[in-house]
């Protein structure tokens, strides 16, 4: 403590450089930390999937929709307990992207008996199962738009096979909620419609996007889904059955890696700021040359000028770590928020600055710190006392 | 700060049959050869010569921040050759008092912390460690200017600060490498009466490093280097 203000001082002397550094490492800090924690939302969000539940899509793509006809097929394998459709339909309110909130075509019962953690009243069940033009929607989607039991809005899909000339129209029959210890990854921002809604309004011509099938036991999934697939193995349209753990992965990897992306981007950006900061401790050092004499001459060991060094790029480090925390906490928090990217953000659970991230954001900032400060604190500590006076 | 009287024929330098080499690329640069000096504790020697005669690096042998490439430099009891880097730095903290040519002082921290650094490496509190800076600081006449950064003092003022951050650590010996070198008339004599007075009166060694025969004229004995040897010639003051 008692070098305290010998550190100090030196940061505060030349203050634009030390504010300049601390943001950039705060700049540094605040995105490794905002894109780690996005990372993990969505990593938590692919680890909470049913293992029970398996989805049948197309080999090819999920841009390729599968037969109705495949339905009673994969119901007839054993080990299957139940099937229903679910059907990305790509509707959006309003018209606009902006608006966008996940909406899907599925067969209410089956649904519901797939999906325990949709909790509805039974009497909006009821009312939905029974109401072609119903949909269901999540208690936060109600929310935001002040949506209420009988209200109406129209969607207008995106995807050419579900348009038809106009938009179509829905009412709200129930309003979902979940057990969010039991079900954490429960999106309650998605809406949920009558598939026979879907397929008569398209002349009742239409496949389907996936399949969900409910199994027996977990410990069957890679023989039922190898079952599946064999099933429709010489057919015109081969399906792939994987789990829905396995599935929501796969969507996300169709965004390309994201979590790569993401923390290349991060990489990227502390590897900029490894080399500003690292440049501007050695002009610190370089021009304390003098000052390194003198310290020695005074008998300040080699290992203490060192860590003096050390102690001031540490200190930096530290400093814009914690603004960069700080600034990472805000975002995050106003994330859900924001237009568009708001409804994209909300779909993961979880988010939020976790425990993990403060302390690999601090530790990150620490080590960039100390990689910055090592090679000047390694010019000091074998700075000849002779030779740095000599210069002076 | 210690003010006992110390035995006339003790001996504070010794530097026995010193040679100091120095190696630039593929040359060999002979600065010391065969050297031999004997400072008793309590003397104020005036180190002269012409430039590159090897004045600063005599000093800077004694005050233990360079090596002998042969022989033998013991000071204040101690032979400093098998010292390593770290107990070197330990004993010249303890030991010797450097006053540079330019001050040297750190631009960042103010009169009383300066004088205060080397009293960071003792064990000494905080508390403690101000008071004796403020003595030092009393003692060359500047208690007022302990807040002030060198910046805002005289070329004069900031060398008295490095002279009490010199002895603040009571060293035995005091090197001072052209202490008025950078300094008006004025402020010279002011320094040299300064450092008298620690020679005198707190029975400090003084080797000094000076072109000025006005400065070396202070000392009690005056010893001149030409090309790496002392001279035969020693003049005796007062």
């Amino acid at each position: 403590m008692k070098y305290a203000p010998l550190v100090l001082k030196h940061l505060r002397k030349n203050w634009i450089r030390t504010l300049s550094t601390v943001l950039a490492m705060a700049v540094c800090i605040f995105l490794i930390c905002t894109l780690q924690t996005v990372v993990d939302a969505v990593n938590y969000g692919l680890s909470t999937g049913n293992a029970s539940r398996l989805v049948v899509r197309h080999y090819v793509s999920l841009v390729f929709n599968i037969p109705n006809s495949y339905k009673a097929r994969i119901a007839a394998i054993p080990g299957v307990k139940n099937i229903t459709i679910l059907t990305w339909f790509g509707g959006m309110y309003r018209g606009d992207m902006k608006y966008f909130f996940p909406n899907l075509a599925v067969e209410p019962e089956r649904f519901l008996e797939i999906y325990p953690e949709i909790m509805l009243p039974e009497d909006q069940k009821q009312a939905w199962f029974h109401d072609a033009r119903g949909c269901i929607i999540g208690r936060k989607l109600a929310e935001k738009w002040g949506w209420k039991v009988g209200d109406t809005f129209q969607l207008e899909s995106f995807i050419p096979p579900y348009r038809v000339g106009k938009p179509f129209e829905f009412v709200v029959d129930g309003i979902y909620d979940t057990d969010e210890v039991k079900y954490p990854a429960t999106d309650l921002t998605a809406m949920y419609f009558h598939y026979k809604y879907l397929w008569e309004a398209k002349g009742e011509k239409l496949d389907v996007g996936t399949y969900t099938v409910l199994i027996d036991d977990p410990k069957n999934a890679g023989r039922i889904s190898k079952a599946i697939d064999a099933e429709f193995e010489n057919s015109d349209t081969q399906t792939k059955t994987e789990t829905e753990q396995a599935f929501r992965a796969s969507f996300i990897a169709m965004a390309g890696n994201l979590a790569l992306l993401l923390n290349g981007i991060g990489l990227a950006v502390a590897f900029t700021i490894l080399l500003v900061t690292a440049n501007t401790m050695s002009i610190a050092v370089r021009e304390r040359q003098q000052e390194i004499g003198v310290l020695k001459t005074l008998g300040f060991p080699s290992g203490l000028v060192m860590g003096l060094i050390l102690t001031e790029a540490l200190l930096l480090g530290l400093l814009g770590g914690a603004i960069g925390l700080g600034l990472a906490g805000v975002a995050i928090h106003a994330l859900p928020n924001m237009p568009f990217i708001g409804d994209v953000v909300r779909q993961f659970p979880g988010l939020g600055l976790s425990a993990r991230i403060v302390s690999y954001g601090l530790g990150v900032a620490l080590l960039l710190g100390l990689l910055a400060g090592f090679f000047p604190a390694m010019m000091a500590y074998r700075a000849r006392i002779t030779e740095v006076l000599r210069q002076v | 700060m210690s003010t006992a009287p110390a035995t006339a024929t003790a001996t504070a330098v010794s530097v026995q049959n010193v040679r100091k080499v120095y190696q630039r690329d593929s040359l060999q640069i002979k600065v010391l050869d065969g050297l031999n000096l004997e400072i008793n504790q309590g003397e104020f020697l005036a180190l002269m010569g012409p430039s590159g005669s090897g004045k600063t690096t005599l000093l800077n042998l004694i005050a233990g921040i360079d090596r002998a490439t042969s022989g033998k430099v013991v000071v204040a009891g101690t032979d400093l050759g098998p010292l390593s880097e770290g107990e070197l730095s330990k004993w010249r903290s303890r030991n010797i008092g450097f006053i540079f040519q330019f001050y040297n002082l750190i631009p960042v921290l103010n009169a009383v912390e300066n004088v205060e650094l080397p009293l960071l490496l003792t064990s000494l509190s905080g508390r403690e460690r101000r008071e004796r800076a403020m003595t030092a600081l009393r003692i060359v006449g500047l208690e007022d200017r302990s807040k002030h950064y060198p910046r805002q003092l005289s070329g004069g003022q900031e060398q008295r600060v490095a002279i009490a951050r010199a002895v603040v650590t009571d060293p035995n010996v005091l090197v001072a490498d052209e202490p008025t070198g950078d300094l008006d008339h004025q402020s010279a004599e002011e320094i040299l009466t300064l450092m008298e007075t620690f020679n005198r009166d707190f029975h400090k060694t003084i080797v000094m490093v000076t072109h000025d025969p006005r400065a070396a004229a202070r000392a009690h004995i005056q010893r001149h280097l030409d090309k790496g040897v002392l001279t035969d010639e020693v003049t005796w003051n007062g």
